[in-house]
């Protein structure tokens, strides 16, 4: 890796070489992990239902993902003609935008991530908070009733649901004593969700709800919205959705981890540093795994008991939850 | 209090549902990879077929139109030749055009030899309807009677 840095920098120089390089590792491995989740998502599925899913490409049907993405690689991409065309096209760019610098920004070992922020929580936070924009302006330029639901129901639910995420990971916060991701691993002695329980639940319920997932499907709702907000999207643009929900799910995962599960913390970890960022995935496909698992148990919440959930319970016990914490770290002389 | 009290019972009906399928997700499938699997159809009544008798190890059709007579929707095709030397007629041909034959085995009940039979197939659509007249004496290959051998 280094060799290659060296050759690259001699070429494009050392900021250009160590962007190619963070870059094309990162969509490197989000591209396979996508394929992973998706079929993964589709084996969970399945056996939650006593099926096998996909067996027949690959070893255990792993090969089907890819198979689909060629599939959809050379689709035709339409584009109705009723469509707001730059917003159209731009929207599905957008969305996946927020989702790398996300990823860049988790701590994947103890030694720095690709673009670490002594306020990184903040950003991982107002980033996650983009992707609406992006389902918006998707739902808004399709100029289709369903996809305008899609889009709206989708706004309402991620500003709802970003308030308890936000207040329990300042909870974490109110431990750590930091915003830096990375010390607040290096801090996490014991995993944090051991300490605050009720705030790791209310995490999970709101990244659950902020990637769109079901029982917080609405924005996206079959049965109901068609596709949603992805309605009239076609080929690889539609693609291009999927994979931005699956990064977020491994991404919002991984700040999960990092927040309540010790992040590259494991066994042998100090000595071997390379454990590190197996132990961060490891967690993160954990949680992953959890919201699918949910996602094959639960029926689909109405909107309003979505946003009753939210406002009147989720963000309530939030609140009392970060109170409590600051009052026992008054009280208790721990530091 | 009444609000605690609901949500802890929704926290513990969430837990239950992922019980369920957390449960049902180590059970072994009940599906079958249908091509490569099949179930066992055994007791199954498919398309009509002829009965390879062990001791002779060929059918027994004497080509004596009892079916195609009692065959409410005319599917039989019947033809046959009495081999030199026997008294029974041996059929030389056997056509059943399945896709009139209601299964209503009328022609299972009346053969004198019952050499008519349910078969287990059950894979055989065709893309034409010329395609769906079973030649029954195809399996046999060629008749050890008409060939002068006498098993």
């Amino acid at each position: 890796m280094s060799a290659l840095h060296a050759l690259l920098a001699r070429l494009i120089g050392d900021f250009g070489a160590t962007l190619v390089l963070g870059a094309g590792t990162i969509l490197g491995y989000l591209t396979f992990n996508v394929l992973f989740l998706i079929w993964l998502e589709r084996k969970v599925s399945a056996h939650a239902q006593r099926r096998l899913g996909p067996m027949e490409v690959g070893f255990h049907g792993s090969l089907q993902t890819v198979a689909d993405m060629l599939k959809l690689l050379s689709k035709q991409l339409v584009t109705p003609l009723a469509t707001d065309h730059f917003t159209f096209l731009f929207a599905p760019i957008l969305i996946f935008i927020p989702t790398i610098c996300l990823t860049s920004l988790v701590p994947l070992g103890d030694a720095r991530a690709f673009a670490e922020m002594p306020n990184g929580l903040v950003v991982v936070v107002v980033l996650s908070g983009i992707t609406v924009i992006a389902i918006f302006m998707a739902g808004w330029s399709s100029n289709n009733k369903y996809a305008v639901l899609g889009g709206m129901r989708s706004v309402a639910q991620v500003v709802a649901y970003e308030i308890p995420v936000l207040l329990s990971a300042l909870s974490v916060v109110l431990i750590a004593q930091t915003l830096d991701l990375h010390e607040i691993v290096s801090g996490q002695h014991v995993p944090y969700a051991l300490y605050e329980p009720i705030a790791a639940l209310i995490f999970f319920i709101g990244i659950t709800a902020e990637t769109n997932r079901a029982p917080f499907d609405i924005p996206e709702a079959e049965s109901e919205l068609v596709g949603g907000f992805h309605t009239e999207y076609t080929g690889m643009r539609f693609a291009l959705f999927f994979f931005a929900e699956y990064t977020n799910m491994l991404v919002l995962g991984a700040v999960g981890a990092t927040l309540f599960l010790g992040g590259w913390k494991g066994p042998l970890a100090g000595r071997w540093p390379f454990l590190g960022p197996v132990y961060l995935l490891l967690k993160a496909y954990l949680v992953v795994f959890l919201m699918m698992w949910a996602r094959w148990t639960f029926p689909r919440l109405r909107f309003d008991q979505l946003m009753n959930f939210a406002w009147k319970l989720l963000i309530p016990v939030a609140l009392v939850n970060l109170l409590v914490t600051a009052i026992v770290l008054e009280a208790l002389p721990l530091r | 209090m009444s609000l605690l009290r609901r949500i802890l019972a929704g926290l513990k009906s969430l837990l239950v549902g992922l019980g369920i399928t957390g449960r049902h997700m180590v059970r072994p499938v009940v599906t079958l990879q249908y091509p490569h699997e099949r179930p066992d159809v055994s007791r199954w009544g498919g398309p009509i077929e002829l009965v390879t008798f062990p001791e002779t190890g060929t059918h027994d059709c004497i080509a004596c139109n009892a079916c195609a007579r009692i065959c409410p929707s005319d599917c039989f095709d019947i033809e046959g030749v009495r081999p030199p030397g026997l008294k029974k007629m041996r059929a030389t041909k056997f056509l059943l055009d399945f896709s009139t034959c209601s299964l209503c085995g009328l022609c299972i009940d009346v053969c004198p030899t019952d050499t008519l039979k349910y078969s287990a197939h059950y894979d055989d659509a065709a893309y034409a309807r010329a395609l769906t007249v079973n030649d029954l004496l195809e399996p046999f290959g060629q008749d050890p009677y008409l060939a002068g051998k006498t098993p």
